[in-house]
């Protein structure tokens, strides 16, 4: 079941964090946001860093699944999952780098 | 392709700025998706000629190089980057983002039927026809009465769904005065097919005789 | 034993019983599958019938063949029809018949789950082709937007049997989603190991979890649209709290996997026909698992590219679209890994290699245009019309009905145990393919010239009317096409002479097997050593036969099977699978009772089929098990295997883990659902927010701690020999306090007051569902330890409870707590 999850979690956690930040985006667009006193920019500024700390996590997973300890003892599932985790870190870029280049709220 | 009724709702024969990117847009796609259709098919064609070919562990790994990480895996990346790239700068030069010149309208879907008001003429209220004024960007703000409809006047523009108790903003644009058809695009139920409308460009003068309150 | 009495040895404990009374009982893979792809293929030719009235509609302008009141049945129907009782049950029903015997083993998991799964779809699609006979079928299209789907716009009981019907169908595909997890992971022939694991299990493997993971928000989305229509709880209602766009939310998180789910079986026959038509192996194997899963994974984050237009700010849409392109990447992996694999081997155009032709020749033109509806600008031109009508079709029918007659012509020895002898096949591909394009290729065009989908007629000097009339014809080619297929599969049933093995000369071990194949599946199980077992010994299907491998010889009249390691394939135990019962068919009549009282507003019948479905319940896993200890036995080749009855963790457990993570994606889209609606809805706050007061709070974490506490103290007390009344009585006392912190909830809301409050109604409805649940198998197992089921070694059922009473606990914590969240802050 390990090698399960050695496969799946990279990219689960990615699903987890691109419904965060699609979330936080929500809450960021409605009335909560200026209620709770905040502006455009900051949530821009927020959405930055909930960017950055996705792919904190994907950084480590590579990291993680690559080092000796964590990883698989078959080779078959080492390569597949490195190659996962790699996948994970490249979607996690691309999927969110529109908190940088587009339009926050309209 | 002739010009006439045939075209009126047609997303290839753009009047306006919004819809003319889009149709650019589609063109530069059909060519690229052409390309690559052709490519595919080539390759497949090659994949049934005859002769011995090489086998082993290393040839597999060279055609794994080939086939996957080059064409699965790195040309596959690099087209969509750039198409993806260049969607969003498409999208981002259509959204209604605020301007002095900007004239809004509210466009009320019901079943079945478009009620439009202005607020540029207050109180006034039109049935099925949209009035703008021609060469200037529109907001239309879009809502409905009771199910979700969806505003849609193809060569003015893409669609927006109008959705209880939210309002949406479609920028449209049109290039010379004249009637454009407009159709509701999202099913609603028995009188689908009928539920239309029409926008209608005025010139200035037309415009401003619209204002003031007069039928042109 | 000869070979030979081991075949008829085997087939007397295997088989189902003969006659029509063993096809209601049966159990059996092979005929569970075979009826799958029956009744499949018996909804696909209606739903084809009903293209067919579409087509004649759209013909001519002006066609005053249907009014609308029919023409929005019957395309509602077609889609409907085309999405659940066809695409998804067929391709159940090959996996569940090719799966095992690939695998090398005997079943499936759970192979009454399977019959029962079978009886639910067959119940459920009934109702749904009644409705469509008596003239109220659902109207509101496919994707029964609210509130055109709600009580507003369809007052009738035309949308209660879609939601209804469906819901009923999805058991069958949980159930069976279930079964094939299991059975992947654990039911291999020893030896199998994940990486030796043949292509097409992989890609089930993954496509099992989506269905796990996709259908639970469509049927939360399904059950709370059923209650606004049945009791005015206003979830999609906006005057009251409701979003309509929630609704849209749930039934895309669903259907965009469900695109994938359907594709991914189809690319699986691809990975496994291909090769062996180009007489090598497949290229790339370990980067097709990779594309595989993360396919499986990325489909889930790409359902907001069906809002587009709902007008949604365009960050949150360019995050949809970029993720949209990015899942072409591993499609476009799998695509250029078959055509090395085709260059890699030498092809031979037999009949499976044309249809597999014809699969890039249509998918990859609607993979294309799948890009382009991926980019926003023009997904809000498109969207809506037939250019999206074209794109679905080249995608599902290149993507899912050209693999599967190809898989059909591959794997047709297997089903009738013959070969093909006519050229049928090959006029009706002709007919099918060009027929195909001829109906949707230029309907794209029509599309981009304002042709929208659902519009019942053509209007004259549109500029379509040329397009759709080719389209027509080209749709009635195609029509004839799939009849000639569905005549020469019947000749092919009848005539045509008995098929050797291995026909295809292919690798994998289904070949091992005779043809038809038989009951038993594998004659004994074989010790694997690659992927492709019948390259390395072409003797292997011999020595299977002669009982060579693992349990060759039947004994006691048992249903013997091995389970195996999940990561490295070794044997772990012995498993005796249950004999041919009447329990599913009846399990299954008796939950038609629940969803036929919820459509015909008999309520009294819901906590009347819910009793019977208890008992029945009971029945079913009291068969299960054994009375006392017993000596691990020798399975064959020197090894000697416990029972799995004797595993701390049997196969039940892992069915229920996987079921569990169904229930707890249900239980997070219903928060999604929740904060949803606080983020948007455009009436909230609430006139009032829900009080957590200090009864509920104390009742909650009171409870909590005696049923984790209790049931802990339980196995326990089993482990050591020792009585585990105290423990089940704690659990027993835990799960009716929490069942009581519920109840609070319900008394001091109204539940159609307000979207909250019925939220928070549904929330404890589902802590008391979970409750009621944990409290029914408590008491089983009390029964069980009186009877003498349990003991230090034979715990697993205590562990299956354990999962169940603790999963009502945190979602009492978690549900109850989100309750009052809102209210504790205010």
């Amino acid at each position: 079941m390990s090698d399960i999850l050695r496969i799946s979690l990279p990219l689960t956690v990615w699903l987890a964090s691109f419904s965060a930040v699609y979330g936080l985006q929500g809450v960021a667009c409605s009335q909560h946001w200026a209620a709770a006193g905040l502006d455009v920019a900051t949530a821009r500024v927020v959405l930055t860093a909930a960017w950055i700390a996705a792919l904190a996590v994907q950084v480590a997973f590579v990291f993680v699944l690559g080092s000796p300890r964590f990883a698989s003892r078959s080779l078959f599932v080492r390569t597949v999952s490195r190659i996962l985790a790699a996948a994970g870190l490249v979607t996690t870029l691309w999927t969110l780098f529109p908190v940088v280049t587009t339009s926050v709220c309209i | 392709m002739l010009a006439g009724c045939t075209e009126s709702l047609s997303i290839v024969h753009p009047a306006g700025s919004a819809a003319e990117v889009i149709a650019t847009l589609w063109w530069v796609m059909l060519i690229g998706a052409t390309a690559i259709f052709l490519l595919v098919t080539v390759l497949l064609v090659l994949s049934f000629r005859r002769g011995e070919q090489p086998s082993g562990p290393e040839a597999d790994a060279r055609r794994e190089r080939i086939w996957i990480q080059g064409f699965g895996l790195a040309f596959s990346l690099i087209v969509l980057a750039a198409l993806t790239g260049y969607g969003l700068y498409v999208g981002e030069r259509l959204l209604p983002r605020p301007g002095p010149d900007v004239v809004t309208v509210r466009a009320e879907g019901a079943r079945w039927q478009w009620r439009f008001t202005y607020d540029d003429a207050p109180g006034r209220t039109t049935l099925g026809v949209l009035h703008i004024p021609a060469r200037r960007q529109v907001d239309v703000q879009i809502t409905t009465v009771d199910v979700i409809h969806s505003f849609w006047a193809p060569r003015l523009g893409g669609k927006l769904d109008a959705i209880p108790g939210h309002v949406n903003v479609l920028r449209i644009e049109a290039d010379t005065p004249g009637d454009y058809a407009g159709v509701s695009a999202e099913f609603n139920g028995r009188g689908y097919t009928g539920h239309r409308f029409i926008v209608r460009a005025h010139d200035d003068a037309g415009w401003d005789a619209f204002l003031r309150g007069e039928t042109p | 034993m000869n070979a030979l009495r081991r075949h008829r040895e085997l087939e007397r404990i295997w088989s189902s019983r003969p006659g029509w009374r063993g096809k209601l009982t049966t159990v059996n893979n092979n005929d569970i599958g075979l009826m799958f792809m029956f009744v499949a293929t018996a909804y696909f030719v209606i739903g084809g019938i009903l293209a067919m009235l579409i087509r004649s509609q759209l013909a001519s302008p002006h066609s005053a063949f249907m009014g609308p009141d029919v023409y929005n049945q019957v395309f509602t129907m077609h889609g409907t029809i085309m999405m659940f009782l066809f695409a998804i049950p067929l391709f159940e029903g090959l996996t569940m018949h090719v799966l095992p015997r690939m695998l090398g083993t005997r079943d499936m998991a759970f192979p009454r789950l399977s019959a029962f799964g079978l009886w639910c779809y067959v119940f459920g699609g009934s109702i749904l082709i009644f409705a469509l006979l008596a003239g109220v079928a659902p109207d509101s299209g496919w994707f029964m937007y609210p509130p055109l789907a709600s009580t507003l716009g369809s007052p009738g009981v035309n949308a209660d049997f879609w939601l209804i019907g469906i819901t009923f169908v999805e058991i069958s595909a949980i159930s069976a989603a279930v079964e094939i997890v299991t059975t992947v992971l654990l039911y291999r022939a020893p030896g199998m190991s994940l990486e030796k694991l043949p292509i097409f299990a992989w890609y089930m493997l993954v496509v099992a979890v989506m269905i796990l993971t996709a259908f639970p928000p469509l049927i939360l989305g399904s059950i709370l649209l059923e209650l606004e229509r049945a009791f005015g709880m206003p979830f999609f209602q906006v005057a009251q709290g409701g979003d309509s766009l929630l609704w849209q939310h749930l039934f895309w998180i669903f259907a965009h996997p469900e695109v994938y789910i359907i594709f991914l079986p189809g690319a699986a026959v691809i990975s496994t026909v291909l090769p062996v038509m180009a007489r090598t192996t497949l290229l790339g194997y370990r980067w097709i698992v990779v594309a595989t899963v993360a396919l499986g994974i990325l489909s889930f984050g790409l359902w907001v590219h069906h809002m587009f237009t709902t007008g949604l700010p365009h960050m949150g849409l360019a995050f949809f679209s970029a993720a949209s392109t990015l899942v072409a990447v591993p499609t476009g992996i799998q695509i250029f890994a078959w055509i090395g694999t085709l260059w890699k081997g030498r092809p031979e155009m037999h009949l499976p290699m044309l249809w597999i032709v014809a699969f890039f020749a249509t998918f990859v033109l609607g993979g294309l245009t799948g890009v382009m509806v991926a980019i926003v600008p023009f997904n809000w031109q498109t969207h809506d019309t037939y250019f999206i009508v074209a794109h679905f079709h080249y995608v599902l029918v290149g993507g899912f009905v050209f693999p599967m007659l190809a898989g059909l012509y591959y794997w047709l020895p297997h089903f009738t145990g013959r070969k093909r002898y006519f050229k049928t096949g090959e006029t009706a591909f002709w007919l099918v393919v060009l027929g195909f394009h001829g109906t949707f290729l230029l309907l794209h065009w029509a599309g981009l010239l304002g042709m929208r989908r659902r519009i019942d007629t053509v209007e004259a000097g549109s500029g379509w009317e040329l397009i759709n009339l080719l389209a027509s014809i080209g749709g009635f080619a195609m029509a004839i096409g799939f009849a000639l297929v569905l005549l020469d599969v019947a000749v092919n049933v009848a005539v045509s002479t008995r098929s050797r093995r291995n026909p295809w000369r292919a690798g994998t071990l289904e070949w091992a097997a005779l043809s038809p194949s038989p009951s038993y599946n594998m004659a004994s199980l074989p010790e694997i050593r690659s992927r492709y077992p019948l390259y390395d010994d072409p003797e292997l299907p011999a020595r299977i036969a002669r009982g060579e491998g693992y349990l060759g010889e039947p004994r006691d009249g048992l249903r013997e099977n091995l389970a195996v390691d999940i990561s490295s394939g070794r044997p772990r135990c012995l498993v005796i699978f249950p004999t041919n019962s009447v329990l599913p068919i009846i399990m299954a009549a008796v939950t038609g009772g629940l969803f036929v009282g919820m459509l015909i507003k008999a309520y009294w019948l819901v906590p009347v089929s819910l009793v019977g479905m208890a008992v029945i319940a009971t029945w079913w896993a009291w068969t299960l098990g054994s009375g006392e200890d017993q000596d691990p036995r020798p399975v064959g080749n020197g090894l000697v295997l416990p029972l799995a009855s004797e595993l701390k963790r049997p196969p039940g457990w892992w069915g229920s883990l996987f079921l569990l993570l169904a229930d707890v994606v249900f239980m997070g889209s219903l928060l999604f659902g929740y904060a949803f609606l606080w983020t948007v809805a455009p009436n909230w706050p609430p006139p009032a927010y829900l009080k957590p007061g200090l009864l509920g709070p104390v009742l909650v974490l009171g409870g909590a701690a005696l049923s984790f506490g209790g049931i802990r103290l339980a196995q326990r007390a089993l482990r050591h020999d020792e009585k585990p009344w105290p423990g089940l009585l704690l659990n027993f006392a835990g799960l009716v306090s929490l069942g009581g912190a519920a109840g609070t909830v319900l008394a001091r809301t109204v539940h159609d007051a307000h979207a909250f409050d019925a939220t928070l109604w549904v929330i404890a409805g589902y802590v008391i569902f979970h409750v009621i649940v944990a409290v029914l198998m408590t008491m089983f197992l009390t029964l069980r330890a009186v009877a003498g089921y349990l003991s230090s070694r034979r715990i697993g059922e205590a562990n299956i409870v354990g999962l169940w009473s603790d999963y009502a606990a945190v979602v009492a914590l978690l549900g109850l707590g989100a309750a009052w969240l809102p209210g504790a802050f205010t």
